[in-house]
Formats: structure tokens, C-alpha cells, sequence
């Protein structure tokens, strides 16, 4: 079972209004966010029609309803067999809205696991940074260090920071050349990277592997 | 309990769509009650199965009459403000999801960013492999610690009265700062109240065109970046006056 490690979520919680109002109003937020999903997963899995109403601490109302909360609701109120059947929905229109809920359902579940290898990525990351910041000086916190280390760090920087402009300067030179030339290919200069071509480009020796993660591809909908 | 992960598709097996039904039915209505509870608040839930006629409720038929006559009473925009079907609801959760991971991947880029600079520093890793968005959110990333250092410094001179307990004696470095310390040039393209926020957005236009500063500037005598030379990490161009910081007896290569 994967447990969300963030969030205690095994807590034995005691069944009466919550005395503290900070900690009411983010469980209501958090609670009712929940229960929509419940009650939306519950219409995908089984078919229900439904419809909840929820109000807010501060007074405000939120619904959920499949297929409408209204639809539900005046169901409900005209408890007549009857209308149901007037309601029994155009096939065509209700098969169109359980496509539609399909697709969004796997593109949500898409970008929740990517979302989660990004976060486990990011935890590495932090891993090896902080590995970094004990073992070596230059890696440690800026605030970490005295002022002889600051300007020895400075001046590496410096220098670094030139050596990233000649870099681009000989980048630059070569999609010129490139393109007065476009059959001439100049040796050792890659322009793939790491930028948002989404290539997993091996950037040195040294690194390990890193890849960009592309927008496009999960972000045009 | 099981805890396999449920495929999130409508049960063709009758009788497990059932099964599933009727728990997720109580939980669900558990869930209403506990929410009611806990906060306090008035809630209602209706729901019509294929398997009765009768629609299921929470927390009975009055109760439900109650709160909907109490829905009715206010403004219809009220009533439809934060309204959602399936549609709407999985809409939100996918825009919501979207943005956290734009945000997650955004900072997972600077971190990767900040790896490959110490790298270079120590000649470990070419910038061959970059391509000028790359040499950009580098070149970025270093003035942005630069600044860093230049706060920084800024307050360890201003307390200077009080011994600096981690490195060589006041004198010697306030020496070195103030002939090897260059003003701090301003970059136009970054903002003034930038070190504020180190978590600026990359693809800010600003930080485009920073590169451009950077290119065909004058270059300084040969940089001596020894890639090979794991003693020192910086080049040969060390000011005169810091290598009698490096016989500090306090300067370990590692911690």
C-alpha cells in the first residue's frame, strides 16, 4: 500500500464539532474536496446518479450532481417514477458525457503519476544537494561561510560566468554558420541539451542523465 | 480492506459493480455525516442507484427537504457559483494537478541547474551539451548566487567588529575585500527586487535576454579551469592577496 508519508492520515479523529476554527475550515476544505471525489468515483464506477450539498462554515454552498445536480435534485423533489423516465437521458447525449468523463479521468490519473515521479525526482534531487552542501565547502549554504570562502567562491563564479558567455558565443557562431551552410554540420557543438527539446542528453561526464520535461505535451488540452 | 488500485471505469461485472456499490455507497454517506459533524454545517445527499427505486438520502427525507429548501432560498448565482458535475470537478482537479506540476518540474530544473554548475566549477562537467536556454538559466543561476554572495558579504563587513569565527583574521580579509571585491554590476535584466525571490520564473523574458549581456564580451586572459586539478577548485587568476588566505590553516579542501 502506498501511504502518503505528508499527511497523517490514521489519526483517530473524535466525532464532534471541530473546536478550533482554523482547523474547521481546513477540514472542511480538505473534507469536502474528498467527498466530491468519492461521490465522483463512485458515478464512474457504478453508474449512480447523485447529488450532494454542501455548506460552508462561512456560509457559502458547494454541490456536486451526476449528471446535474439540478436534474437530481428535481428528481428528488417530484418523486414521480414517471419523470424519471422523461428524464431517462438521450442516449447519444449521455454516451457523449461518459466519453468525455473517461478521457478526463485517464488524463487526470496521467498527470497525477507524473506528477509523483517529478516529486520523487525533485526528493533525489534534494538527496544529492544536500550531500553536496556537507561534503564540500563551496557547495555549503552561502550563509555558511566566512568571507575568504565567499571571495573565492566569487571569483570562481566569475569566471564561470564568462566561460557560459564564450560558450554561447560559440553556439551562437554556429547555427550562423549553419545556416549560410546548411549542409555543414561543425563537430562538437550539440545543440539539443537540455532544454525543452525533451531529449535526455548526456550534458558531461559527470552528470547524471537528466531530461526536461516537456509542456506541451501534457499541458495542450 | 483491499488496497489495489481500482481502475477508474465503469464495473461490467454485475456483481462486483454491486459489491462495490454497496460500500462506496455507506462510505460515502459516512463521509457526508462526518463532514456534518465535524464542521458543523447543514448537508445533504440524494443518490439514485439502479438497484432501488427509492433514492437512497443522507440524513433522511426530512433532512434533505430541509436543506434544499434552505439551497432554494438564496440567490441562484449563489446556488451555481461552485456547482460541478464529473466534467467540471475532474476539470479543476486536472488544472490544478497541471499547475503543480509545471511548478515541480520548474524547480526540479533549478536544482538540476545548481548541480551542473558546481560541476563546472570544478571542471568536472563541459557545457558542450548545452543549448543557449541551458548557458541562459545557468548564466542566470550563477548571477543570482552571486548576489547571494555579495549580500552577503556586504553584511559580514558591516559586522566586522566582532571576529569572524570561521575564517582568517579581520585584517586579512578586509584587505582582500577591498581590493579584490569589484562593485557589483548591476544586471539590467534582472530586476531590482530579485534577491528577495530566488525562485523567479525561468522563462521570464528578462532572464532571455540576459545571455545576450554575457556574449561577446571581451575576454579575459586564458581561463584556467583545470579540470584535472582536484586540489584546487578555481583557476589560476586567484587574487595575489587571497592566496595568503589559502595557507589558513582553517581552508580544508573537504569538510
Amino acid at each position: 500500500m502506498v501511504k502518503n508519508n505528508s499527511i497523517p492520515s490514521r489519526w483517530k479523529i473524535e466525532m464532534k464539532k471541530i473546536a478550533k476554527k482554523t482547523n474547521l475550515q481546513v477540514t472542511f476544505s480538505k473534507r469536502r474536496s474528498g467527498l466530491f471525489k468519492k461521490a465522483s468515483e463512485l458515478c464512474t464506477l457504478c453508474g449512480v446518479d447523485v447529488a450532494i450539498i454542501v455548506f460552508s462554515p462561512a456560509g457559502k454552498v458547494f454541490s456536486f450532481g451526476h449528471p446535474h445536480v439540478e436534474s437530481t435534485i428535481d428528481r428528488f423533489l417530484t418523486r414521480n417514477p414517471s419523470i424519471h423516465n422523461l428524464n431517462a437521458h438521450c442516449n447519444v447525449v449521455e454516451a457523449h458525457r461518459d466519453a468525455n468523463i473517461r478521457e478526463l479521468n485517464a488524463r487526470l490519473a496521467q498527470l497525477v503519476d507524473i506528477l509523483e515521479v517529478e516529486k520523487r525526482k525533485g526528493q533525489a534531487l534534494d538527496e544529492v544537494r544536500e550531500a553536496g552542501r556537507k561534503q564540500w565547502w563551496w557547495q555549503a549554504t552561502i550563509n555558511e561561510l566566512g568571507l575568504s570562502e565567499l571571495q573565492q567562491l566569487r571569483n570562481a563564479l566569475e569566471e564561470l560566468k564568462i566561460n557560459v558567455g564564450k560558450q554561447a558565443d560559440l553556439l551562437q557562431a554556429a547555427v550562423e554558420t549553419r545556416n549560410c551552410w546548411p549542409f555543414l554540420a561543425p563537430n562538437g557543438v550539440e545543440t539539443s541539451g537540455l532544454g525543452s527539446e525533451g531529449n535526455e542528453v548526456n550534458a558531461s561526464s559527470g552528470i547524471t542523465q537528466m531530461y526536461t520535461f516537456d509542456p506541451n505535451l501534457y499541458f495542450g488540452f | 480492506m483491499t488496497r489495489k488500485k481500482v481502475k477508474l471505469a465503469y464495473i461490467t461485472n454485475d456483481s462486483a459493480r454491486k459489491a462495490t456499490f454497496k460500500k462506496r455507497k455507506k462510505g460515502l454517506m459516512k463521509k457526508v455525516s462526518e463532514l456534518s459533524t465535524l464542521c458543523g454545517i447543514d448537508a445533504c445527499a440524494i443518490m439514485y442507484s439502479p438497484y432501488e427505486s427509492q433514492p437512497e438520502v443522507w440524513p433522511s427525507a426530512m433532512g434533505v427537504q430541509r436543506v434544499l429548501s434552505k439551497f432554494r432560498k438564496i440567490p441562484e448565482m449563489e446556488q451555481s457559483k461552485k456547482m460541478v458535475n464529473q466534467e467540471s470537478f475532474l476539470s479543476q482537479r486536472i488544472a490544478k494537478a497541471s499547475e503543480q506540476l509545471k511548478k515541480q518540474c520548474k524547480d526540479n530544473r533549478e536544482k538540476e541547474m545548481t548541480q551542473l554548475m558546481f560541476q563546472n566549477l570544478i571542471g568536472k562537467a563541459g557545457m558542450h551539451g548545452l543549448n543557449m536556454m541551458d548557458l541562459n538559466d545557468l548564466g542566470w543561476l550563477i548571477d543570482q548566487n552571486l548576489k547571494e554572495i555579495d549580500k552577503r558579504v556586504d553584511f559580514l563587513s558591516k559586522t566586522s567588529h566582532n571576529p569572524q569565527g570561521s575564517s582568517s583574521s579581520v585584517a586579512a580579509t578586509q584587505s582582500a575585500m577591498t581590493t579584490a571585491m569589484p562593485e557589483a554590476t548591476p544586471r539590467a535584466s534582472v530586476g531590482e527586487s530579485v534577491q528577495t525571490e530566488t525562485n523567479n520564473n525561468f522563462e521570464s523574458m528578462q532572464r532571455q535576454h540576459w545571455i545576450m549581456e554575457l556574449m561577446n564580451t571581451n575576454p579575459q586572459s586564458h581561463v584556467g579551469f583545470g579540470g584535472d586539478e582536484m586540489m584546487f577548485p578555481f583557476g589560476d587568476n586567484i587574487n595575489v592577496n587571497n592566496n595568503a588566505l589559502w595557507s589558513n590553516a582553517f581552508f580544508p579542501w573537504e569538510k
